[in-house]
């Protein structure tokens, strides 16, 4: 009795949580679509998530939503869920590039069309509808114009990257843009890039952050491979008196990439020098338009890689194309 | 019988002479890594992680496991950040964030001492479940902390240290005293020995395996708490994965995983900051960022592997010193 007691207690309070990640998910007539995404740890994500299922839903579609809570397994198994309940055709925010190949087999042999969200699958292997940012080609604009502005300053400078998760092809995208303009300015560098892994994870970017200005203080020029890490990067700068506007002697030539509203409000105080801007809603609004056209045309299995070659926002360029940044959208909003 | 001494003496410290040959390397490699600051970065760095790896030593002493630990750490941060934003004062914030932490210990030990279910699967159920509750009130939102709480983490104690390695320190300090000095502690080691044997012996078992559940779930709380502290920002990963690096710190720190054995100090603190040293020291040494997982899980198994090896070698000295004093 005590027994039963205790787990109604424990099944009471589980309950909520359950239940909250579950319900009913069964088709209608309609073109049904399921969005699995993987979670929605950044402002990037979550405006991309928005955006799509906002998209859908203005144009009478219904949308089927599954959070794999970072779990690629988990992803599979909701994928394999939602394709027996019959839906139309699957998009995904994959977990990592290797998932993304294996979840596409999946839809490629059942006959659902697939849609892969801005974080392209590792291989070619699968078919697949794949929305990219061009990382390397973004990553490269905004790095382009901290080197301008660098030139400007008559010496050379220590650059120094946080690098992403490296399993994630995004993040390599973005390191090898920035060593392209590396490499292209071989004399406006004091030496290499120190290289600052951060596994997209705050506690490893504070850590391995502090380290790299301790071990190298006079790095004068810090890029990073997102927008996410700015809270991460104040905290550290701020206490060695690094944190100062453009224009003050201290100040460390900053740039990112994502686009969100923190590095909008950064760039609009003068913190923040450039961002590489991922235009979200314009990625949103291919991926569905290329899976709605399959849909209609009856393909099964549609394969066509889309672009997305985003630009720089820069202190330069901010009157005229501040609005054009999804971040500042929000923050404008807000 | 001098050199018996000294083989000992290393035998016994084979951890922490690691640690100092590391750090030696290390500081050779690229001399600032030996500065007071970058001690200072270190311990501070290693503080939260360190923090809950202090209470999954208790867990692991009595043979048991919590893998909802990053759990924890979310669903309290994430309530506290609620909190926060809906105007609470800090102080109550706090509180509560850190009773939510001992609730999710207390429902882990409720299942593992009345159910019966085992501590891996009874923890995995609630690392998912505190998780999906964290998810569920900020809709995978990321929570931003305002300045009042991020400047907490260039507070200095005493002027001079820094607020987190304080806790770190007061933690250890109140958990080495609660594990040498007290019968309850005593009697931790004696559960994760053999519980069976414990209970004959007239232990309560029960309520021990509950306490240390309760102490990482509030642990695990404290530490989410000092991460926030240091970046500002909870995201819907936070906490993700912190569950495994607590438990590498107490097992290269010399707790076992079948239970027993085990310490707070030297042992989960010398893994903890070895750990954290170890990163420190690949992007100070500048090494290619494609080896760094490959070098830092090297040199962990190499301290586990040695840790091994001492531990076999002193059982057999023991035995031998055994055998003479009967003959």
């Amino acid at each position: 009795m005590k027994k039963i007691l205790i787990f109604a207690i424990v099944a009471a309070l589980i309950a909520p949580a359950v239940f909250a990640n579950g319900g009913s998910d069964k088709a209608d007539d309609g073109i049904t679509i399921a969005f699995c995404f993987q979670d929605l740890e950044t402002e990037f994500w979550v405006a991309g998530h928005s955006a799509i299922t906002n998209t859908l839903e203005a144009q009478g579609i219904k949308v089927i939503e599954k959070n794999a809570n970072e779990d690629a397994n988990r992803q599979l198994e909701q994928v394999k869920d939602v394709i027996v309940q019959g839906v139309d055709g699957v998009i995904i925010i994959p977990q990592d590039g290797e998932s993304a190949v294996t979840i596409a087999k999946e839809c490629n042999s059942a006959g659902v069309p697939i849609g892969v969200f801005n974080r392209p699958p590792a291989d070619k292997s699968a078919d697949a509808l794949v929305v990219v940012a061009n990382n390397e080609a973004i990553a490269e604009q905004a790095v382009e114009y901290i080197a301008q502005e660098a030139m400007k300053l008559g010496r050379k400078v220590t650059p120094a990257i946080m690098v992403g998760d490296l399993g994630d092809p995004n993040a390599v995208g973005r390191r090898k843009g920035f060593y392209n303009v590396i490499d292209k300015y071989p004399d406006l560098w004091t030496g290499a890039p120190i290289e600052i892994p951060t596994k997209w994870d705050s506690n490893t970017a504070l850590a391995n952050l502090q380290s790299a200005m301790q071990a190298n203080p006079d790095i004068d020029f810090l890029f990073t491979s997102s927008d996410f890490l700015y809270p991460v990067i104040k905290s550290v700068l701020a206490p060695l008196g690094k944190w100062q506007k453009i224009g003050d002697d201290s100040h460390i030539l900053l740039a990112g990439l994502d686009g969100d509203k923190t590095a909008c409000s950064l760039q609009k105080d003068g913190y923040v020098d450039a961002t590489g801007v991922q235009d979200v809603y314009a990625e949103a609004q291919m991926l569905l338009d290329a899976m709605l056209a399959a849909i209609e045309k009856g393909e099964k299995t549609p394969n066509e890689w889309l672009y997305d070659d985003g630009f720089a926002l820069t202190q330069a360029n901010m009157g005229e194309r501040e609005m054009d940044m999804w971040g500042c959208k929000i923050l404008a909003g807000e | 019988m001098k050199d018996r001494n000294w083989q000992r003496f290393i035998l016994k410290n084979t951890t922490f002479i690691l640690f100092v040959l590391l750090f030696l390397i290390f500081g050779i490699l690229a001399p600032r890594f030996l500065s007071f600051k970058n001690l200072e970065i270190i311990l501070s760095n290693s503080s939260y992680i360190g923090i809950i790896a202090v209470g999954m030593t208790f867990v692991l002493l009595t043979g048991g496991i919590d893998l909802s630990v990053g759990s924890t750490m979310y669903l309290s941060a994430v309530s506290s950040g609620t909190l926060i934003a809906a105007g609470w004062p800090i102080a109550p914030t706090i509180a509560v964030s850190l009773l939510i932490g001992i609730a999710m210990g207390y429902v882990n030990a409720l299942i593992i001492t009345r159910l019966k279910i085992v501590p891996f699967l009874a923890t995995l159920v609630t690392m998912t479940v505190g998780r999906g509750m964290g998810l569920f009130v900020t809709k995978s939102v990321q929570v931003d902390f305002p300045d009042s709480i991020t400047l907490m983490s260039t507070v200095k104690v005493f002027g001079f240290i820094p607020l987190q390695i304080f806790i770190f320190g007061l933690v250890v300090i109140l958990a080495m005293v609660f594990l040498r000095l007290t019968k309850s502690g005593r009697q931790l080691y004696a559960v994760g020995n053999d519980p069976l044997a414990a209970e004959r012996a007239g232990i309560q078992t029960r309520p021990l395996i509950t306490s240390t559940y309760v102490i990482s779930g509030f642990f695990a709380a404290l530490g989410g708490f000092i991460s926030i502290t240091q970046i500002g920002r909870v995201s819907a990963g936070f906490g993700s994965g912190d569950e495994f690096d607590a438990i590498a710190a107490a097992v290269l720190g010399g707790a076992s995983l079948m239970g027993g054995v085990g310490s707070v100090f030297p042992g989960t603190v010398l893994g903890t900051v070895m750990i954290q040293m170890i990163q420190a020291g690949l992007v100070y040494t500048a090494v290619d960022i494609y080896l760094h997982p490959i070098v830092m899980s090297l040199i962990i198994f190499f301290a586990v592997l040695l840790d091994s090896v001492r531990t076999g070698q002193l059982k057999k000295m023991e035995r031998r010193t055994i055998m003479k004093i009967t003959s």
